[in-house]
C-alpha cells in the first residue's frame, strides 16, 4: 500500500492504495464519484474519460500510483442541475443524450476541447471526440452540441 | 483516384414480436391530487426515450406538462410486464397501452367532475392548462389537482389499470397467407459515398434519410433514432464483422471489432412522413430498427455507382473491395 495525494473537483484527498488499483475504481469505489463510466475497460471507448492534469484520459488504463500529486476532474466537477456547463447546456438543448452512458466521457472531452481551443473547426471537434464511442446518437447531435457550445462561447 | 457515387435504399418492416406470438404491453395509472399523474409499465427505456413518450401522453390527455408526470418503469416489484425494448414495439404497444390507462382513469375524472360542475355530462368537462372545467365556460373550472382532491375526500380515486394486444396471426404454413405483423414502417435513404480505388477505403459524405413515423411524437427523438440508425447502418456496411472460431468470438473487443466513431458519420439529414397509423397512439408508429436498414443497400449501391462494383458480402471492407477492383479489371482485360 501507498499514500497518495491528489485533486479531485477541487477537493484534496489523501488515501491509502494499492499502486496497482485502477483510477476508475478509486474514483467510482473509494470516492464514491459513480459519474465516471466503465464501458469496456481497456480504453477502448471513453466511458471512462476524466481530465487528469489537463489532458483527458481513459481511467481504466491510469493506476492510482500514477495520480499522485494530480489534479483531476470527473463529470461531477464539471456542473449540475442548478448550474450546468454550457456544454451540458447543449447537449440538453440539442437532445444529444439518448442512454446516457457516453455522456460523462463526451462531456468531458468536449470541455476540455473548448477550453484549450474555444473555437473549433468541425474537424477538430469530430478528432476531439473520436475516442468515445456512442452506439446511441449516431454521434450527430453529439457534434451540433459541442458546435452549439463553442458558438455560444464566442458571444 | 477517389470516386464518388449516390446509391439509394429502401425498407419495410415490420413491427412489433409478430407470427401471431402474444404481444402485450400494460400499464397502471393514478391521477393525483397535487395535479401530477404517474405511470407505471415494465417497458424499459434503454435510451430511446420510451419513458418521454409515456409522460407526453399522459401529460396530453390530462392537460398537464410533461415533467407533471410521474413515469416509474422497468422495476418488477411494482410495474406490470410491457413485454421486451425489442422488435421496434415499445412506442406503439406500450403507448397503446399507457393511453387507454390513462383515458380509463381520466373518464372516471370527468364523470365526477362533471357530478361537481353540474354539468349534465362527462363529455362537457375538459382538461387544460392543470385547469378541469366546463367547456366554454371558463366561469366554472378549477386546478385539476384540487378536483382529485374533493373526489379523494369522497372515497374517489382515479387509478387504473390496462393493456393492449398489437394485431398479428401466425402464418399458415401451407399457403403462406397471414398477416404476421401489424403496423408496418417504411424508411427511404440516399447515401453518398468516395471510393479511394487505391485503398479501397470507403467515406460515407452524406446520408439523407425519409422515414414514415405515422406521427413523430417527440420529433427530437425521432431524429436521435433516425441519425444512430443511419451510423449503425454505416458499422455494418463497411466495418462490422463478427469473426466466429468454433462458436467462440475471436473479436471482442472495440480494437477488433470496429464500430464507427465520431470520424466516420457523415452529414446526416433526417425527415419523416407523418401518415397517421391509425391503431397507434395519436397516429404514431415505432421507427427503431427500421432506421439502420435502409443505409446498407444505399451505400452498398453508391459504392457501385462509384466504382462499377457489387459487394455482395458484408463489411465492404478496403481488401473485399480492391480485390473486386482488380477482378473486375481482369475481366476487362
Ligand atoms: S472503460 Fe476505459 S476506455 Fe472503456
Ligand atoms: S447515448 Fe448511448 S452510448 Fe451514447
Amino acid at each position: 500500500m501507498i499514500t497518495i495525494e491528489f485533486s479531485v473537483n477541487d477537493k484534496t484527498y489523501v488515501l491509502e492504495v494499492d499502486p496497482r488499483e485502477r483510477l476508475l475504481d478509486v474514483l467510482r469505489n473509494r470516492l464514491g464519484l459513480m459519474g465516471t463510466k466503465e464501458g469496456c475497460g481497456e480504453g477502448e471507448c471513453g466511458a471512462c474519460t476524466v481530465i487528469l492534469d489537463g489532458k483527458t484520459v481513459n481511467s481504466c488504463l491510469i493506476l492510482a500510483g500514477q495520480v499522485h500529486n494530480s489534479v483531476i476532474t470527473t463529470i461531477e466537477g464539471v456542473g449540475n442541475r442548478q448550474s450546468p456547463h454550457p456544454v451540458q447546456k447543449a447537449f440538453v438543448e440539442v437532445g444529444a443524450v439518448q442512454c446516457g452512458f457516453c455522456t460523462p466521457g463526451m462531456v468531458l472531452s468536449a470541455k476540455n476541447l473548448l477550453d484549450k481551443n474555444p473555437h473549433p473547426s468541425d474537424e477538430e471537434i469530430g478528432v476531439a471526440l473520436s475516442g468515445n464511442l456512442c452506439r446511441c446518437t449516431g454521434y450527430d447531435k453529439i457534434l451540433r452540441a459541442v458546435k452549439l457550445a463553442a458558438e455560444e462561447g464566442k458571444q | 483516384m477517389k470516386k464518388r457515387g449516390i446509391g439509394l435504399g429502401c425498407a419495410w418492416y415490420g413491427t412489433g414480436y409478430g407470427n401471431g406470438f402474444p404481444d402485450v404491453s400494460s400499464a397502471f395509472v393514478e391521477i393525483h391530487d397535487d395535479g401530477s399523474a404517474t405511470v407505471l409499465t415494465g417497458a424499459v427505456d434503454v435510451g430511446q426515450g420510451s419513458s418521454s413518450i409515456f409522460a407526453q401522453i399522459a401529460a396530453e390527455e390530462l392537460g398537464l406538462r410533461a415533467e407533471d408526470i410521474c413515469v416509474n418503469t422497468a422495476d418488477t416489484d411494482v410495474t406490470p410486464d410491457s413485454g421486451t425494448t425489442a422488435a421496434t414495439r415499445q412506442t406503439y404497444n406500450t403507448g397503446n397501452a399507457v393511453l387507454k390507462a390513462v383515458r380509463q382513469a381520466k373518464s372516471r375524472l370527468l364523470t365526477f367532475a362533471a357530478r361537481e360542475f353540474s354539468c349534465p355530462t362527462p363529455e362537457g368537462i375538459e382538461l387544460k392548462a392543470g385547469y378541469i372545467g366546463v367547456k366554454g365556460d371558463p366561469s366554472r373550472r378549477m386546478i385539476l389537482g384540487y378536483m382529485v382532491f374533493k373526489a379523494r375526500l369522497n372515497g374517489e380515486r382515479f387509478i387504473s389499470a390496462e393493456s393492449s394486444t398489437a394485431r398479428s396471426t401466425p402464418v399458415d404454413l401451407t399457403s403462406g397467407q397471414g398477416a404476421p405483423y401489424w403496423p408496418y414502417s417504411f424508411g427511404c435513404q440516399a447515401a453518398e459515398v468516395e471510393v479511394d480505388t487505391e485503398t479501397g477505403k470507403v467515406k460515407v459524405l452524406k446520408v439523407i434519410a425519409v422515414h414514415d413515423v405515422g406521427k413523430a411524437l417527440n420529433p427530437t427523438q425521432v431524429e436521435g433514432q433516425i441519425a444512430g440508425g443511419v451510423t449503425q447502418g454505416i458499422g455494418y456496411a463497411l466495418l462490422e464483422e463478427l469473426e466466429l472460431q468454433k462458436g467462440m468470438i475471436k473479436n471482442p473487443a472495440f480494437s477488433s471489432y470496429l464500430i464507427p466513431t465520431a470520424l466516420d458519420v457523415p452529414k446526416i439529414e433526417a425527415y419523416f412522413v407523418e401518415e397517421a397509423e391509425e391503431s397507434g397512439p395519436y397516429g404514431a408508429k415505432g421507427l427503431g430498427e427500421p432506421a439502420m436498414l435502409p443505409t446498407v443497400a444505399a451505400v452498398i449501391n453508391a459504392i457501385d455507382d462509384a466504382v462499377g462494383v457489387r459487394i455482395t458480402a458484408l463489411p465492404a471492407t478496403p481488401e473485399k473491395i480492391l480485390q473486386a477492383l482488380a477482378e473486375k479489371k481482369e475481366e476487362l482485360g
